[in-house]
């Protein structure tokens, strides 16, 4: 049984029309700080509405990205391109890597890291396409595995599961250098496993196993290494060196904020303290410009997002539909939380953006076209809670808890 | 195993509680940084943020009188410091200005700068010249400042370096001019407190902001002739270089103001390079900062103090047998011809310049002209200590010694003392000291307090300005200093063979060689004697315009003063050309 096509998740539309909003208030009031910080620093020429008038392209680009997943290109179409997405997503992160190794020019580097190709005036970042591609490729995979009753198998299940994800970890993790897209792509991978129909004995021991990698990672790479020691330095408060100036100047940033913020266009932090303030850093100079009744605003909203995606997956029929929200919810989360918790001293520095606030491009149309997806499906919603095609028992057939729905059709 | 229905709502949860607690961890936290720690991080931020910088008020310029105008000895020049942060600027970048521009002013070694960790502030050339460092600023190599540093310029080179001293690496002034009056000269520092960004520039971010302007040192005239400090400098360095003096010191003074119009010290240094000076005692200005014993100039003093008290003129006469016996010390005359045994006036004591007779004047201040006793001796340094204020410190704008006058009782062998500081020893006096009392002494008896400092220039336009508060203290009467003047006239004849005082020009001096104390006691062998000698220098029948001392010694050499008697000779007769003084009737 399909439901009938319904009106989409208002909150998921004005949640991301909202954040990319603030992410423009922000750039504007802090980007002529950021111009002029490497105009003095490096001899750049960044005109004061540089970054301003970059961010407002991505706005629109992304805007264009959100509104073409949300109306213009059906899921059913898409996902039949899973596979070639994927491909072509993995070839990508390959090439970049290929061209970083025989020191190309297309590959643009930054910090010995290369994770961007560079076209002149656009430059691309094959790492959050591959985000994407996995989201809607585990989504199809699963489906499939379940359909076929191959969930939890070695052979039919594991083998390709973990050629696939283990491949995109090894492009963006090793090749890129890139920890924080790693991150990203593993909660993606346990997000939506969990929800592939996956025992929960399996799962918790890929989990195990998964940590334990993660842990000899870091323990093996005296870089990555240094990065947890600077991070246990600073939540023990010792002594400031150049690897915990980053995060330092982050909480300094925040903690200057207090309840109410400095106000816009009163940041001292971005200009050129805080380093990638425009970027990855951009919460804590929300943090210091709207103070903590800004930032809890910022993150409620960030929640209302989360927990719409979540509902939309509960309420989603179809299991690839579904699993495709997971993916996407899996991702914000993993992002925020991630963005955040960095920002705090909470978890080791990893360089990931805010989604839909940070300045960049890329990883704002990713997003936005991901969110277009979910915003797509969500008018496909039942009244009911998932109803489970493998279920006999008939205990699932609750009412939907959520009031509001009766409002809809 | 089926995945029942319940199973996958549960895992629904799962992930919302995630959510929950992530994002209660997270406001936690941020409640914890922002209410809680709030204060912290503020405090830190002001630390991060706050630029304080000092601004340097500009130096005074010092300026001597050329010609009755002020014209600058003293200058400043800009000059620039070349700072870099070494954790933004390219190590490569900077060699590259060293090399193409400041390899001359380079003061660090740039391995040693990129070595160091954690230095954000590195000055790696100091003193560059304007047109370089605006070559340094074109090249338009990030997180290079050019930092203005104000540097202190001598055009006179040498001259007159022992008054003027320099200014050290601190921008403190030292010794002369410099060192006395640093504090008109430095002026007031201002302060900028303000909020900068990472790259130390101003931001007008926050209200916590304060300028503070600094205040400019003041431009200070001095009262010293250009011109006469330099023609003096060449006589008095000539006059070295052709005897066996190593130094001679000259002062110049206007008698009936204290006004100095020359000092000068020879050997000179440039004060420009002050650090290449091979021997650091040039830089003390012998005539304030080093009491000496001038010797029987002294016997001014004496015999003035006993023609004011009424105990004698210069037609008193006494007994001269060629020396003296007190408290067991042989005290004996250096002029020790036979003609001169017998009774003498004191007129004839002073142009012999015979011990004896000063000896006798402090005789006489006790009334008792058989013996030195109490009385004389206090009437002695009642006059030498509090009116001609020998032996203290006279508050001329320049760093000075005070100098001793012993007391006139406490101690051993006062008597034999005293007898011996009416000829000049025993005591310890400057130049300057003993230059005002003689001006006192010639003047018509009004002591002037000493000074070199005549205004202050403020865009060209001098402002008369005394730094000093003149003492204007008449000692000695009319008739002691008229009786005084008429015997030093008498003095130049002494071994002046006519020719040299021309005529229509009262000149009067008196010579002092004084011998050193070797090991406590003099030494009588005269292998080292420091030569003096001090005149007045006028038109006839007038009171003097000038007084002029002369200084002249050398280590372990007998300089007498008939040698600084004539480096006198030349500089009161180029005096009188100098300043074109008009011959008296």
């Amino acid at each position: 049984m399909k439901t009938r096509k319904h009106k989409s998740d208002f909150a998921i539309l004005f949640a991301t029309l909202g954040l990319m909003a603030v992410g423009l208030i922000v750039i504007y009031a802090i980007g002529p700080m950021r111009a002029n910080v490497l105009n003095s620093t490096y001899g750049t020429d960044y005109d004061a509405n540089y970054f301003f008038i970059g961010q407002l392209r991505s706005v629109g680009l992304s805007l264009i990205a959100f509104f073409a997943a949300f109306k213009w290109i059906p899921y059913k179409y898409l996902k039949k391109w899973a596979k070639p997405m994927m491909i072509v997503a993995l070839v990508l992160s390959a090439l970049l890597w290929f061209l970083s190794l025989v020191g190309s020019s297309l590959a643009k580097c930054e910090l010995g890291e290369c994770r961007w190709f560079n076209f002149g005036i656009i430059s691309f970042q094959p790492a959050e396409f591959l985000k994407l591609a996995l989201v809607i490729y585990l989504a199809d995979f699963l489906n499939r595995k379940k359909e076929e009753g191959t969930v939890g198998k070695f052979k039919e299940f594991w083998l390709p599961l973990l050629v696939v994800c283990g491949l995109s970890l090894f492009l963006v993790v090793i090749a890129q250098g890139d920890l924080g897209t790693g991150v990203a792509l593993i909660a993606i991978i346990f997000g939506m496993l969990l929800m592939s129909g996956l025992s929960m004995r399996q799962y918790l021991i890929m989990v195990a196993i998964v940590l334990v990698v993660a842990v000899g990672a870091v323990v093996t790479s005296t870089h990555r290494m240094e990065r947890v020691n600077a991070w246990l330095a600073t939540m023990s408060g010792s002594e400031s060196s150049d690897s915990t100036y980053h995060v330092e100047n982050a909480m300094l940033a925040i903690g200057v904020g207090g309840f109410f913020g400095v106000g816009i266009g009163n940041s001292v932090q971005a200009t050129g303290y805080l380093p990638e303030s425009i970027n990855d850093s951009v919460f804590a100079i929300m943090g210091e410009t709207f103070g903590f009744v800004g930032l809890f605003l910022i993150i409620a909203v960030f929640a209302s997002l989360l927990f719409r995606m979540l509902k939309v997956a509960e309420h989603t029929e179809d299991n690839e539909d579904r699993l495709l929200v997971v993916g996407v919810f899996s991702w914000m989360l993993a992002q925020i939380v991630v963005n955040i918790m960095a920002m705090t001293s909470l978890v080791p520095v990893t360089g990931i953006t805010l989604p839909l606030l940070s300045y960049g491009g890329t990883s704002m149309i990713f997003i936005a076209f991901a969110l277009g997806l979910v915003l797509q499906l969500s008018c496909y919603t039942s009244r009911e809670v998932i109803k489970n095609e493998d279920t006999n028992s008939g205990r699932g057939l609750r009412r939907s808890y959520n009031s509001s729905r009766r409002s809809r059709p | 195993m089926p995945q029942s229905n319940t199973g996958v709502l549960q895992r629904f949860k799962i992930l919302r509680n995630i959510v929950f607690v992530l994002i209660g961890v997270i406001l936690v936290r941020l409640f914890f940084i922002q209410i809680i720690e709030h204060n912290d991080w503020v405090a830190r931020a002001d630390e991060q943020h706050t630029l304080l910088e000092v601004i340097t008020p500009r130096r005074g310029e010092i300026y001597m009188m050329d010609d009755g105008e002020p014209v600058a000895v003293v200058l400043n020049q800009t000059t620039y410091q070349v700072v870099i942060d070494p954790t933004v600027t390219k190590k490569e970048d900077i060699e590259k200005i060293v090399n193409e521009y400041v390899k001359d002013y380079t003061i660090v070694d740039l391995n040693e700068v990129y070595n160091t960790d954690g230095l954000r502030y590195s000055i790696v050339a100091k003193n560059v010249p304007r047109e370089t460092a605006e070559k340094v600023a074109e090249s338009g190599i990030p997180a290079i400042w050019l930092k203005k540093v104000n540097q202190r310029v001598y055009p006179e080179g040498e001259l007159a370096s022992g008054l003027l001293g320099f200014v050290n690496n601190e921008g403190v002034g030292q010794y002369g001019v410099e060192g006395s009056l640093n504090d008109v000269l430095s002026g007031k520092e201002g302060l900028i407190k303000t909020i900068a960004d990472v790259n130390k520039v101003a931001l007008s971010i926050g209200n916590d902001n304060i300028k503070i302007p600094a205040e400019d040192g003041e431009n200070i005239v001095l009262s010293v002739d250009r011109g006469l400090e330099k023609g003096v400098e060449e006589i008095a360095a000539n006059t070295v270089a052709n005897s066996t003096a190593t130094n001679a010191s000259v002062l110049i003074m206007n008698p009936n103001n204290g006004e100095v119009i020359t000092m000068a010290n020879v050997p000179t240094y440039d004060p420009g390079n002050y650090a290449k000076v091979s021997d650091a005692s040039v830089y003390v200005n012998q005539v304030t900062d080093v009491p000496y014993e001038p010797a029987s100039i002294c016997k001014n003093f004496a015999f003035s103090a006993a023609i004011n008290e009424g105990k004698m003129t210069s037609e008193t006469t006494y007994f001269n047998k060629g020396f003296e016996e007190v408290d067991g010390w042989k005290i004996q005359n250096a002029e020790q011809r036979a003609s001169l045994y017998g009774t003498l006036t004191m007129k004839d004591a002073l142009y012999w310049s015979l011990n004896t007779g000063s000896i006798y004047a402090l005789k006489l201040l006790g009334d008792d002209p058989n013996s030195i006793n109490q009385t004389g001796r206090e009437k002695l340094y009642d006059y030498y200590h509090n009116k001609f204020r020998l032996g203290k410190i006279t508050g001329i704008e320049l760093i000075e010694a005070a100098g001793y006058i012993e007391d006139p009782n406490e101690g051993w062998g006062r008597d034999s003392t005293y007898a011996n500081m009416t000829f000049g020893q025993n005591l310890g006096i400057t130049m300057i000291q003993t230059a005002t009392a003689f001006s006192a002494v010639v003047n018509g008896g009004v002591y002037h307090t000493p000074n070199v400092v005549k205004g202050t220039i403020n865009n060209g336009k001098f402002t008369a300005k005394s730094m000093v508060e003149d003492v204007n203290d008449k000692i000695l009467s009319d008739e002691t200093s008229a009786m005084m003047r008429d015997m030093l006239i008498n003095n130049r004849g002494y071994k002046v063979r006519g020719g040299i005082d021309r005529a229509g020009y009262a000149i009067g001096g008196k010579s002092g060689t004084a011998q050193v104390v070797v090991n406590g006691a003099y030494d009588d062998t005269f292998a080292q004697l420091v030569g003096s000698y001090i005149g007045f220098v006028g038109p006839s029948n007038e009171l003097p315009k000038y007084v002029i001392m002369v200084k002249m010694w050398g280590e372990g050499q007998s300089i007498d003063s008939g040698q600084a008697m004539s480096l006198f000779d030349s500089l009161s007769n180029y005096l009188i050309d100098y300043l074109k003084i008009k011959p008296g009737v």
